[in-house]
Parts: structure tokens; C-alpha cells; sequence
């Protein structure tokens, strides 16, 4: 850190630079921070998977009360004040994961990239004392320069020679792996605020055969206004399920069409769960159903749709009703449950008792009128969704799956030197060391080309074979 | 023949396999001079490797889709890791000590799934609306694969703090680059203090003599190489030649601990970002902060503090393993634990 740079002009920022560099840079790199860092998110997040999250004051004050507290200090006070209730989005949690970002970012520059430069500028050993520090080296009476490039070529090494002095490597990617790791991390990190910032999260019940304009958001970053959809509608053509023989359910499926300011369609498609619609970074998924209706013919009326309503079942199971009048007066009537798209259809009369039970196209006789099912309508729910972070993080994503892989690799570096009719051979790796004993010893071998030795070195492979 | 005949043999072969194989190994453990128990166990090993595949391809047939949709299925898929990562692992370090921490675990899981599971459990179930895509396959193998590795180089780690108990040791196989480097005749001796000042008197051995002999000792003998006969040899003379000073079982364990745990996190790395892309396309989230999601963040959080603190001058050694061990425990709560709390996206085709 030096301070000698800033010489001349000495502007009202030097001194908070030279705070930056002399004590706030040591700090953010430090690999203990890092560590720290780790482990304090997995604990906070730990949190998060154990406390119920984003549940309602009423919830909190019930399982967290103040007396007895939890572990002595856990109320509903304290969940609420540190927004145990929503950890992924307290601001602590927040600045922790950029905090994260910073000093990731801060420790490619003062640490990865000096140690790629460094592996990178290498240079030939010319003393044998040199090759007593290494763990792995060997003075040998034979061999030679020569018979030795052809070994570490065979091995994938690159080799440089000069004169009596040679050195090899391999695996530098492995020294520019943990460097890619990083720009991944960040590159995700910023993607994700920036789609907080400009994505927007929609759901939609829509039922079949109507069009829809996207308005129940649920999440909208501040600059989000742009990507909601205004001059364009959608129009679900159908919902429909399918059902396994044995009347679990399959899939669902919405036929979709986008629809213009004329209302003329622009696009088509059959979304179902796991294969959305797209149109203008704007994308409709298949996540939800419900009933929305059912159509029913009263003698000879005209085909009639009663909206039906979902009814509280406390989570046992999801079932719709409505009522049918069978009077003009609506003074009588029966009530109608369904509890899917295709099942029964239940039918109880004024006091509570089962009258019968019903199919779609099923004809009953109640209170003296002939009531037709003709069908149950079906509404999809949609998730609607836009995330103009979406390319960053896919490009984050790919470098990290990559970085991560190229990190796997091992950096070893093979020296050797022949000076006063001896030949040093040396060499050393920053991660495999088993494996790279393994060939520099198998090396080794081939130099003094020995009869075997190697024979009793593995048992496990000849165990293993 | 009838496929659901053959998986019940197979099974309970399996289970029965590793049963005995665990017992070779830790008979085997017990007694190092019976020469041939390595190899018996090696080949339960293998056995049991082989019939939990065939057991796998079989559901496969039957079902028609890849076999990971419920429980019984990804606890056979992940012995069979378990079996495989121990297989490599066994072969790259020589160490008969790994069958002694990953075959009674392997035993665990099949015994678990034959024995405890109940059996309409076991049978094979269609698949549900939102895992039916080819995204299953890629995330769900990879974060099998990525559990199995995981697991097996966290107790490769709590074996070498069996191994190295009671004892302050700084090893080579740091990833940072001061690795490599040679250590007085002790070697679990500080790294550091070494490269700046080589003891000449006790680097320096008869080569050829030492390198045969250490090849034999330090790959087979089990729990008594802290030392290595290598460094014992004390030469007098610095004009004697050098010769390779070899890894002793500490730092054969750390390392393929190391190399284990450095192949399972690209593969929790890989599966973690396949699920994200998955549930981007499936329902617009990368992530959620479900259950399921963050116990597989926080596992990569905690072995990425493990990989860090490899690198972290002082650290090398003990504290690391630490992190590793207690790495373990947080897969298997990430791979069993989270659906004990029955919600999230990921509790399809579980129990509980």
C-alpha cells in the first residue's frame, strides 16, 4: 500500500482514498472475512428456514409469545424488529450479501489477480539448492533434458527450455478458474438487484374463454412501469386438465392468444406447467386452477352460468359451490359442490341433505324442474412475470458453472536442472498432491528407468482392477 | 424376468453386501495384517455398486422415466454415489481407512430405504405435473452426485481428525501454493517456517533405498504413519542425493478429502443453478428462498468457507477438516431434514 502515488495534487478525496486502501481494503480481503461471510449467511439463513416467514402479527404474537419467550429472548417483538419475519429481505441481509459482493470483487483484484501474474511469471531454476525446497524432487545420476521434454509432453505439461535449465506447467486455467467464480458471483448478485429494480411479479385467475389485461401485481421494482403490458391482451381460448387413469391429475393446459390493440391475435400457444408463454419479456406460466362456473339448463331454459366460490375447507382439500335456484322466485334452491374439473358434482337440498350426485351432461329431477349439467368452467391461474436481470444472471450462472469447473484442475509446475553431471528433477501442484506425487514419482521411474519399482506403490489399484 | 421380483432381490442384496462389506472394513482396520480384507472389501463394494444400478435401471424400465421421483428411489441413488465417489476415492489414495467411514454409511442409507421405508413407498409413482420436464434428470442427478461426493469427502475429513487427534498439524495440500514445498524430518511440521529455512541435515536420504521403502509403507500401512519412515531416516551428509519426501496418510486423506469435496461442490454448484434455470422456465423464479433452495445454498456456503479456509495462511490442517465434518451434517439436512418441515417445492413424492 503505498501512499507515494497521490504526490502533487492532493484533492479533499486523498484522505479517505488512503482510508480505503490502508484500512478498509485489508479488511474486505482478508480471507477470514470471507469465511466469516460464509458461514454468517448460512447461519441468517438457517433463520429464515426455521422461522415461519412472511406470516401475519396475529401468527408471530401466537407461536412466539412473551412469556415463557423462546429460548429466553425469542418474542414476537424481537421477530418482528429484526425482521426475522422476512429474513431473504431484511436489510441486514440485504447489506450482508453486498458486503459479500464488495469484498468478492475486492479480492480478485488484490489477490487473484496477483497470483495469476505470479503464476504466470515464472522462471527457471539454476541452483540446485533451489530444488531442496521442494517436496518432491530428486537428484538422479541418468537421465537428461531430453529424455525428460518427451515425458511431460506425453503428460500434457508445456514445456520451456533453455540451455541446461527446463520448466513445465499445466492446469494454469486452474489459477483463472477461482477468478471466473468471482465475476459469476457478482455478475449474479447484480442482476438479481437489477431485476428487483425493473422486473414486476403479476398472478392472474383468469377463467376459460375470457380475455384478461394484466393488473393484480403483486411485486414491482421502481422502474418496473416500462415492462407491464398496456397495449396488448390475452385471451384464454380454453383451460382444460387431464387426468391419470387412476384420476390423479396429469397436466393442465391454458390455449393462449395474445391479443393486440384491435384484438387481433399476434400469437398462440398451449402453455401447460413447465412450458410458459413468452411475448414482449414478458412470461405466463401455468401455476394455479379453479372453478369459475358451471353452465346449467333449468327444463328448457336457456344455458345459464352461476359463478361458483371456493369454500373454506381449513386446507383439507380444495372445493367450489354454488346454488341453483329452482324457483323463478328463487325461493328454492339446491346447492352445488365440485371439488374438480371432471369428478362429481355433489347436489343438496335446503336442509343440508344429499339429493344426488352428478357428471357434466347428467340430468337430475329437483323439486319438480329437470337440471342439466352441461359443464363445469374451469379458470387457469397464471404467473405473470418480466426480470430484465434475467441475461445478466444466465450469464453469472454460466461463468460460475464454468469457473467452478476450470477451479477443479491443479496447477503443477515441473523444474529440472543438469549442472555438474547431476540432474535435478523438481516440481510442485497447489491442489492435486496425491496425484501429482503419483507422476512425478511414475516420472521419476521412467528417468532412471528402473525395472517396477512402482509395483508395491499402489495396491489399492491393483485391488480396484 | 419379472422387474419387480429382481429389484426386491436386489434390494435387499444390496443391503446385505454392505452390511458385510462395513464389517470387513472395520475388521479390517482392526487387524492391518490380514492383507486380504482390503481387497474383499473393495469387491463388496463394487458388488453393491453394481446390483444398486441394476436396481436403478431396472426402476427405470418399469417406470419409464429416470428414477428419482421419490424417496426409496434417491436413496439408492445416492448409496450408489456414495459407493461410486468411495470407489475413486479408495483407488486415488490407497487408504484402506475410507471404506471404514463411507461403507457403514452406504449400509445406512440401503437399510433405511429396504428395511424402514414402508413398502407402498418403495413402489415407483407417476410422476407429478411440475417434474414432469427433461430439466428432472440434469438438476436432480447432478445434486445426487454432488450429495454423494460431498458425503464422502466430509468423512474422508473426519477421518483424518481421527487420524491426526490430539495433534497440531499444517499440511501441504492447500490450494494457494505453499503446497509442495518440503518439511523438516517431523512432517506435520509448520510449512511456513520451512520453505524460508530447509534443514539440510534431515532433507537429504539415500534415494533409491527410501523411495521403495516408503512406496510399501506410507500407501498401506493404516492407522500408525503419522510419521513417515521416509523422515526418519536422518542423513548426515548434504552432499548425499535428494529424493522425493513422500505424502504420509494425513496428507493423503486431507488431499483426497480435498479433491473429493473440490469434485462434489462443481456438482452442487452445477445442480444448484440447473433447479434455478429450471424454475425460471417452470414458474418465473430462479430462486425463491424455499426451504429446500436455501439448505442448498447454505450447503454450498459452508464448503465454500471449507475451500477457503484451505487457503488461509494458519488455517491449514485441523480447522478446515472441522468445517468439512460439520459439512456432513448440514447435507444431510439439506437432503432429508428440509422436507421434515413438509412445505416448499420440493416436498413431492416424500414423507413425513
Amino acid at each position: 500500500m503505498t501512499l507515494e502515488n497521490s504526490s502533487g495534487s492532493k484533492s479533499i478525496w486523498s484522505i479517505p482514498q488512503a482510508f480505503l486502501r490502508r484500512e478498509l481494503l485489508p479488511v474486505l480481503t482478508d480471507l477470514r472475512l470471507a469465511i466469516l461471510l460464509f458461514l454468517a449467511i448460512a447461519v441468517f439463513s438457517v433463520t429464515g428456514t426455521v422461522i415461519e416467514q412472511g406470516q401475519s402479527v396475529p401468527f408471530y404474537q401466537t407461536n412466539y409469545p412473551e412469556h415463557p419467550a423462546l429460548f429466553g429472548f425469542l418474542t414476537w417483538k424481537v421477530v418482528l424488529l429484526l425482521g426475522l419475519d422476512h429474513v431473504y429481505r431484511a436489510w441486514w441481509f440485504l447489506a450482508l450479501l453486498i458486503l459479500f459482493g464488495t469484498s468478492l470483487a475486492a479480492c480478485t483484484f488484490t489477490r487473484q489477480f496477483p497470483a495469476l501474474k505470479a503464476a504466470r511469471r515464472w522462471k527457471f531454476y539454476d541452483q540446485p539448492r533451489q530444488f531442496q525446497k521442494l517436496a518432491l524432487s530428486a537428484e538422479l545420476d541418468t537421465g537428461s533434458l531430453s529424455s525428460l521434454t518427451p515425458l511431460l509432453q506425453k503428460k500434457k505439461y508445456l514445456v520451456f527450455q533453455e540451455e541446461d535449465k527446463l520448466y513445465a506447467r499445466k492446469g494454469i486455467i486452474g489459477r483463472i478458474g477461482p477468478i471466473v467464480v468471482h465475476v459469476g458471483i457478482v455478475l449474479i448478485l447484480a442482476g438479481s438487484i437489477w431485476g428487483a429494480m425493473t422486473g414486476f411479479l403479476a398472478q392472474e385467475m383468469v377463467p376459460s374463454g375470457e380475455s384478461f389485461k394484466v393488473h393484480n401485481i403483486i411485486e414491482a421494482g421502481p422502474w418496473a412501469t416500462p415492462q407491464i403490458p398496456k397495449d396488448w391482451s390475452l385471451l384464454v381460448n380454453r383451460f382444460w386438465i387431464d387426468y391419470t387413469p387412476a384420476g390423479g391429475i396429469d397436466q393442465f393446459y391454458s390455449d393462449m392468444s395474445v391479443l393486440d390493440n384491435q384484438g387481433k391475435e399476434v400469437k398462440h400457444k398451449k402453455i401447460f406447467v413447465n412450458e410458459p408463454l413468452r411475448y414482449r419479456g414478458v412470461t405466463f406460466y401455468q401455476t394455479d386452477w379453479g372453478l369459475s362456473a358451471v353452465r346449467v339448463q333449468l327444463n328448457k331454459s336457456p344455458v345459464l352460468e352461476l359463478p361458483m366460490a371456493k369454500l373454506n375447507s381449513k386446507g383439507q382439500g380444495r372445493i367450489w359451490g354454488t346454488w341453483i335456484p329452482t324457483k323463478p322466485d328463487l325461493s328454492e334452491g339446491v346447492s352445488l359442490l365440485a371439488k374438480d374439473l371432471q369428478g362429481m358434482l355433489l347436489l343438496y337440498d335446503a336442509e343440508g341433505k344429499l339429493v344426488t350426485t352428478l357428471r357434466p351432461g347428467m340430468s337430475t329431477e329437483v323439486n319438480g324442474v329437470t337440471l342439466k349439467i352441461v359443464e363445469v368452467v374451469g379458470s387457469t391461474g397464471l404467473q405473470i412475470k418480466a426480470d430484465p436481470g434475467i441475461p445478466i444472471v444466465y450469464t453469472g450462472f454460466t461463468l460460475l458453472m464454468l469457473g467452478v469447473m476450470m477451479s477443479y484442475v491443479s496447477h503443477s509446475q515441473v523444474w529440472a536442472l543438469q549442472k555438474d553431471g547431476h540432474f535435478y528433477v523438481g516440481g510442485r501442484t497447489n491442489r492435486a498432491q496425491v496425484a501429482f506425487e503419483r507422476e512425478v514419482l511414475d516420472i521419476l521411474d521412467q528417468l532412471t528407468s528402473q525395472p517396477k519399482v512402482e509395483v508395491s506403490e499402489t495396491p489399492a489399484e491393483a485391488i480396484a482392477t | 424376468m419379472n422387474l419387480i421380483t429382481l429389484q426386491n432381490w436386489l434390494d435387499n442384496i444390496s443391503f446385505a453386501v454392505l452390511f458385510a462389506t462395513m464389517l470387513i472394513y472395520w475388521v479390517g482396520a482392526a487387524f492391518p495384517r490380514l492383507r486380504y480384507l482390503p481387497t474383499l472389501g473393495t469387491t463388496g463394494m463394487v458388488i453393491a455398486n453394481l446390483s444398486i444400478a441394476t436396481l436403478l435401471t431396472a426402476r427405470w424400465i418399469e417406470a419409464g422415466y429416470f428414477p428419482l421421483s421419490n424417496l426409496y428411489e434417491s436413496l439408492f441413488f445416492l448409496a450408489w454415489g456414495v459407493t461410486t465417489v468411495h470407489l475413486i476415492a479408495e483407488n486415488n489414495s490407497g487408504s484402506r481407512l475410507v471404506g471404514v467411514a463411507t461403507s457403514p454409511v452406504a449400509m445406512a442409507i440401503t437399510a433405511f430405504a429396504t428395511l424402514t421405508l414402508p413398502s407402498e413407498m418403495q413402489l415407483s409413482a407417476p410422476l407429478v405435473p411440475a417434474l414432469k420436464s427433461n430439466w428432472l434428470m440434469m438438476h436432480v442427478s447432478v445434486m445426487m452426485l454432488s450429495y454423494s461426493a460431498l458425503m464422502v469427502g466430509s468423512l474422508l475429513a473426519i477421518a483424518f481428525l481421527v487420524v491426526t487427534r490430539g495433534k497440531n498439524v499444517e499440511l501441504h495440500g492447500s490450494s494457494i501454493g505453499n503446497g509442495g514445498y518440503r518439511q523438516n524430518g517431523y512432517r506435520l511440521n509448520r510449512a511456513t517456517d520451512l520453505v524460508t529455512s530447509p534443514q539440510p541435515a534431515s532433507i537429504e536420504q539415500p534415494a533409491k533405498v527410501s523411495l521403495v521403502e516408503s512406496n510399501g509403507k506410507a500407501k498401506t500401512a493404516v492407522l500408525d504413519v503419522v510419521t513417515t519412515p521416509v523422515a526418519t531416516v536422518a542423513a548426515q551428509s548434504t552432499q548425499q542425493a535428494l529424493s522425493p519426501q513422500r505424502l504420509n496418510l494425513a496428507d493423503t486423506l486431507d488431499n483426497i478429502s480435498y479433491r473429493i469435496i473440490g469434485l462434489g461442490f462443481p456438482l452442487l454448484t452445477i445442480g444448484i443453478i440447473a433447479g434455478g434455470v429450471w424454475a425460471n422456465e417452470a414458474w418465473g423464479s430462479y430462486w425463491s428462498w424455499d426451504p429446500k433452495e436455501t439448505w442448498a445454498l447454505i450447503t454450498w456456503l459452508v464448503f465454500a468457507a471449507y475451500l477457503h479456509a484451505r487457503i488461509t495462511k494458519g488455517w491449514q490442517g485441523r480447522r478446515p477438516a472441522i468445517l468439512a465434518s460439520a459439512g456432513f451434517v448440514v447435507v444431510w439436512v439439506c437432503y432429508l431434514g428440509v422436507n421434515l418441515l413438509g412445505k416448499g417445492l420440493h416436498s413431492y413424492g416424500w414423507f413425513f
